[in-house]
């Protein structure tokens, strides 16, 4: 007795097995045209997601910040300790740090010279990360200096640098990453470094979390400005962040777009495969519909071959592109892992949709057209 | 009773402007245990003839019956049905599929019936037709004449009252032919089946019970 095939159960998978098992490279050429396309699809989608994951992780550091600086119609060069007092009353529990800035050339002892931002300010640390060193609570003496310029100039911890004809010495080294607006390169002073000028240049108002960002700009903007007088300019990070999200958004749609053309494009090959081996299988369909083999029957034999297509090429589509997105969260994010996370993995998911629904409709019209071929005329030659 | 039967069964065609005629008002009829050949030179109809009886193909004018039923106006499926039910195939080519095995092509006409397992009858078969040791072989691994002995099992697997050969014995040695012969005259005895074939082949006809001879459409009496 002879072993009954397991899907002996299921007469038109049996039959579809057994017909890509015929012509191995067609159909490995088939699949693989599947899944170079849910490989695009996936691992495109699966970019934009680390993409926004990063930029959403560098977008919170700025997120509760609230940033007021002289307006155009402001009397003085600046915002005056009064009006620091004002916002802080405004701000509540919110931490405020007025600062003073201005440009300076730092020079090393083997004569490179380099142009920074230099900001004067209390309360360094709620503004930096630092790398190395430490920064003190009051900061009143010491700076700080952005570890491009450190290593630029061969400054490390301790070494002095000077400010108008002060020195200072390095207490610590700011950390590359502070953000998309963090400051690249800057020499951080104590507030006393410009105790000569009378205004600050800008005060940061950084909201406790529950605080609303929102709320608070508009309370201090509308208390100092008027509807003809901008006295003082409030920035939040808010609408940076939301049109960041409207560009990545827009980022995704292109690149799934340019995904999808690929499985478009192997969804045509499937059609040709799949015409190409009814034509050639012509007789072979006409005889089983001779034989009593019905036309529905023929058309889900022939589906069930192009879903197979679909569903292999998917199938290794997917594992490549996870493999793919682990790598792209590595490199872009620095945890492979969060390619397992929801807002990437879906992107495999619609891969998989996407390759089974392409082949199917590719195969509907080879099936449909072997199905109904009489077989008089098909068996005739 | 017969089988089938063929009343002033007329089939033309419209090829171009022209119409032709390929049946001119036949009568035919197989009974159960008789083999019936058709023998006419080329383009004579004899494969429309055939066509229409095994439901291949329905006539322009007239009727068919298949077992006192008159099948003339089923619809497609319902004439896929009947030949599913009532009608074996066996073609000169053989017609198998060569990724099935032996006993699968046997199978073939029943397999999307999976309430009914046919594997235990298409064994037997294959057993009767001499190729029990060939149950897991494909067509490529066989002989012609284990092929047409293949596709006689393939034709009897769905227990039919009447079974179609076109040129049964047309690919195959003088020899091969006789052993095929043999068998379906022990098979139209044994399964009480009507045998109809369409043959060039002069030692078919001497196997055959009774002859019909098509000229030109018409059956030459």
């Amino acid at each position: 007795m002879s072993r009954r095939h397991p899907l002996r159960r299921f007469p038109s998978a049996l039959m579809a097995w057994r017909n890509l098992g015929r012509n191995r490279v067609r159909t490995a050429l088939a699949t693989l045209g599947i899944l170079i396309g849910v490989v695009a699809i996936a691992s495109l989608g699966m970019a934009t997601a680390a993409i926004q994951q990063q930029a959403t992780a560098n977008l919170e550091g700025l997120s509760n910040e609230v940033t007021v600086s002289a307006g155009p119609d402001n009397p003085n060069d600046g915002i005056s300790a009064e009006q620091v007092d004002d916002i802080e009353r405004l701000a509540g529990d919110a931490t405020v740090v007025p600062e003073r800035s201005n440009v300076t050339t730092l020079s090393a002892r083997n004569g490179a010279e380099t142009r920074v931002r230099v900001t004067a300010l209390t309360k360094a640390d709620t503004m930096y990360n630092i790398s190395r060193g430490r920064i003190s609570n009051r900061f009143r003496s010491g700076a700080l200096l952005s570890q491009a310029d450190a290593r630029r100039l061969g400054i490390e911890i301790g070494d002095p640098v000077t400010y108008d004809g002060k020195l200072y010495r390095i207490q610590g080294i700011l950390s590359s990453s502070q953000g998309l607006g963090g400051q690249r390169r800057v020499l951080v002073l104590p507030l006393s470094a410009m105790s000569d000028q009378n205004y600050y240049d800008s005060v940061t108002v950084l909201a406790e979390p529950g605080q609303s960002v929102e709320a608070l700009t508009a309370d201090i903007e509308s208390s100092f400005n008027t509807a003809d007088e901008d006295i003082i300019r409030v920035r939040n990070f808010a609408s940076v962040q939301q049109n960041v999200g409207s560009f990545l958004g827009t980022l995704r749609l292109g690149l799934l777009g340019i995904g999808s053309i690929s499985l478009v494009v192997a969804s045509v090959a499937i059609l040709n495969v799949m015409l190409m081996s009814t034509v050639e299988r012509r007789g072979e369909i006409g005889v089983l519909r001779a034989v009593g083999i019905t036309r529905g029957e023929v058309l889900r034999m022939i589906l069930t071959e192009a879903v197979f297509l679909g569903v292999i090429g998917g199938v290794l589509g997917v594992v490549v592109s996870a493999g793919i997105g682990v790598v792209l969260f590595e490199f872009l994010v620095g945890s492979p892992l969060n390619a397992f996370r929801w807002q990437s993995v879906q992107y495999l998911l619609y891969g998989m949709v996407f390759a089974v629904a392409a082949s199917s409709i590719s195969g509907l019209y080879p099936a449909w057209k072997a199905a109904n071929e009489r077989p008089v005329e098909a068996l005739r030659d | 009773m017969s089988v089938i039967v063929l009343e002033d069964a007329i089939k033309r065609y419209q090829t171009g402007g022209e119409v032709i005629e390929a049946l001119a008002s036949v009568n035919f009829r197989a009974d159960r245990g008789e083999m019936v050949t058709i023998i006419g030179p080329s383009g004579s109809g004899k494969s429309t003839l055939l066509n229409m009886i095994g439901l291949l193909d329905t006539p322009t004018a007239g009727r068919v019956r298949l077992n006192g039923r008159d099948v003339t106006d089923f619809s497609t499926d319902e004439l896929t049905e009947e030949r599913r039910s009532d009608i074996g195939f066996v073609f000169q080519d053989y017609h198998l599929l060569p990724m099935l095995t032996a006993t699968e092509n046997v199978e073939l006409p029943t397999m999307w019936d999976t309430e009914v397992d046919r594997r235990d009858r298409a064994v037997e078969l294959l057993n009767r037709v001499g190729l029990s040791d060939r149950l897991t072989h494909k067509p490529p691994q066989l002989s012609g004449g284990q092929r047409q002995r293949v596709a006689i099992a393939r034709a009897l697997v769905n227990e039919p009252d009447v079974l179609l050969a076109d040129e049964p014995t047309g690919n195959l040695d003088q020899d091969t032919g006789a052993t095929i012969l043999d068998e379906l005259t022990r098979l139209k005895e044994s399964e009480n089946i009507a045998i109809v074939a369409v043959t060039h082949d002069e030692q078919l006809v001497e196997y055959s019970d009774r002859i019909v001879e098509l000229v030109d459409g018409s059956i030459n009496t």
